[in-house]
């Protein structure tokens, strides 16, 4: 899949908003058929470039191309291949749930083809038959955000966007939602999916592009950045035990920075190599490990911004 | 110049659409209260007032009835109310509180394409409105209430279309400038009555001050021209400084809106 050009490319992208760089230098691939995670703690400036990628905002730098050409020689033919659920609920509230998306079917041109049978065939397909001809505000959550993103494919987008689709949504309601953009990749969609759930990024995601004060700093599939980024191993140990400044010098004099302390448990990323060492020089010490996830990436992140 | 020329944009017509078919569907509703507004002001101040006036009204060296003076002004009232009011509260609610701008930016359509849709929505409305008002001032003057040269009615349609464009230009600035539905009031006590009650919709304007203020203001201009047009004193100076005037507004305020919504809605 890789090896074919990629859908979507953004190149150095750059945005400045109120004078402060909020992207600095950003480059991403999304390929047809794959989910690209966007991850990165709040402020990190996944919703400024996703704004930028999908014709919201104009960068300051860089470059966006889709199918190889310059988005910005030809943004209207760039905008008709797009289909972008926001992550607040912006349907039309004038209009019943079918004419919501025979409505969003006349701000594309080309016309879609067939949007009746379009519409009817999305209603089945996300389960919103039932409420057609009701008001969006009377849908529940989850089918909200079916809704908008049955909007978002009424004319039959190549690329996806979805920020934070799932936020909000009971368990029930966000497995559904996986199971649909599970079944747009398979359709050959190329999907672009921000999140701040690290199972939903790592159960949806065929490659993941971490970004941290607006810039990235790591991107590949799921499992080849946790391990670039926090190591293969993960120990959780009490925070309040006595050994703790032992524990502290140790990871300073190997320069792997200060622990993530989460609820009084301290959590340090390790390698094989390191954890070793680690059990080699605190054999008394109680301790559990497991492997990395991305809240630990998550919280690695939003520690430095934090402070 | 493209801020101008996206008026001409089939996705400006398709957010007209978008409106039009909401209005369509809540007609009773949105429909009526505006329409009877200007016809009760109108039976109010015609024949409210203007018995007290039963010698009628001097106006350019000649006499003639209050209602007839007043007629001509409550076109150019409901013209400059019903655009002002459609671009601050309407545009407001859509882009605030519905986030209808929102889900059409995520299409093909621009920013600069909601703001002409918007005025253009405006700009039809307004004239669907009064169209409906010059129908009642006909059935006015069939029973004897009016002597207008009405044959000029239909030479009003375009005036008050291009008029309603212009003012909701000038509403949508405000739109984009006030933080809250609550902070209306400002623009509409600073701006929209001063404006609309300095401009002869109801009464000669006769102190110099007053005289001198109005030059400036296109509502005044809209209702002398349309009152020159409908007592048969010919367009002359009132619609061709109007012409000017509107031209101006579109040619500054369509841009100024772009810039301050891109800010607002946008964030750039």
């Amino acid at each position: 899949m890789t090896d074919m050009p990629p859908l979507l490319e953004a190149r150095a992208l750059v945005k400045r908003l109120g004078g402060r760089l909020v992207v600095d230098g950003v480059d991403l691939d999304c390929h047809a058929g794959q989910v690209l995670g966007l991850l990165g703690p709040n402020g990190a400036g996944k919703t400024t470039t996703l704004r930028m990628l999908y014709g919201f905002l104009s960068a300051d730098g860089g470059a966006i191309r889709f199918e190889g050409a310059d988005v910005s020689k030809d943004l209207d033919r760039f905008k008709r291949q797009l289909g972008v659920c926001t992550q607040d609920d912006t349907f039309d509230g004038d209009f019943t749930v079918r004419q919501n998306l025979e409505m969003a079917a006349r701000y594309f041109r080309p016309r879609p083809p067939e949007v009746p049978r379009r519409v009817d065939e999305l209603l089945e397909r996300f389960a919103l038959v039932p409420y057609a001809g009701d008001k969006p505000e009377a849908l529940s959550g989850g089918f909200r955000r079916r809704l908008m993103i049955a909007r978002a494919l009424v004319h039959r987008p190549h690329l996806l966007f979805l920020d934070e689709p799932t936020t909000g949504l009971d368990p029930q309601a966000r497995v559904a939602v996986w199971d649909l953009v599970n079944g747009l990749r398979a359709e050959g969609l190329g999907i672009v999916l921000t999140t701040h759930y690290m199972d939903e990024a790592e159960r949806l995601s065929d490659a993941l592009t971490v970004l941290a004060q607006g810039k990235v700093v790591a991107h590949g599939p799921p499992k080849s950045v946790l391990g670039d980024m926090l190591g293969d191993h993960v120990v959780v140990l009490e925070a309040d035990g006595s050994t703790m400044p032992a524990v502290a010098a140790w990871l300073a004099t190997r320069l792997l920075g200060e622990p993530l302390s989460v609820l009084g448990a301290w959590h340090l990323p390790l390698s094989g190599e390191q954890l070793a060492d680690f059990a080699r020089e605190f054999p008394a010490l109680r301790y559990e490990v497991r492997p990395p996830n991305l809240d630990d990436l998550f919280l690695k992140l939003a520690l430095p911004c934090a402070r | 110049m493209r801020a101008l020329t996206s008026a001409l944009e089939w996705q400006s017509r398709a957010v007209v659409g978008r409106h039009l078919r909401v209005y369509l569907k809540n007609w009773h509703t949105s429909f009526l209260p505006p329409v009877l507004e200007p016809i009760t002001l109108l039976l109010a101040f015609g024949l409210g007032l203007g018995a007290y006036m039963a010698s009628g009204i001097e106006w350019k060296g000649r006499a003639i009835g209050y209602m007839s003076f007043v007629a001509p002004g409550m076109l150019a009232y409901a013209t400059f109310m019903t655009s002002i009011f459609q671009s601050l509260f309407g545009a407001f609610i859509r882009m605030r509180y519905q986030r209808t701008w929102e889900g059409q930016l995520t299409t093909q359509i621009e920013l600069r394409h909601v703001v002409w849709g918007e005025i253009l929505w405006a700009g039809l409305l307004t004239t669907s409105y009064v169209a409906i008002v010059g129908l009642v001032l006909s059935g006015c003057q069939a029973i004897g209430l009016l002597q207008l040269e009405l044959e000029y009615l239909p030479f009003v349609i375009p005036i008050v279309f291009v008029s309603a464009c212009a003012f909701a230009a000038l509403g949508l600035c405000f739109t984009a400038l006030v933080p809250t539905i609550d902070h209306m009031n400002l623009p509409i006590f600073l701006v929209v009555l001063p404006l609309g009650f300095v401009s002869a919709t109801y009464f000669p304007l006769g102190h110099p001050v007053l005289a001198a203020i109005s030059t400036a203001n296109p509502v005044y201009h809209l209702a002398e021209g349309l009152r020159g047009l409908l007592l048969g004193d010919g367009p002359g100076y009132h619609l061709a400084a109007l012409a000017g005037l509107l031209g101006a507004m579109l040619g500054v305020l369509v841009p100024l809106d772009m810039r301050l919504l891109r800010k607002r809605v946008l964030g750039d």
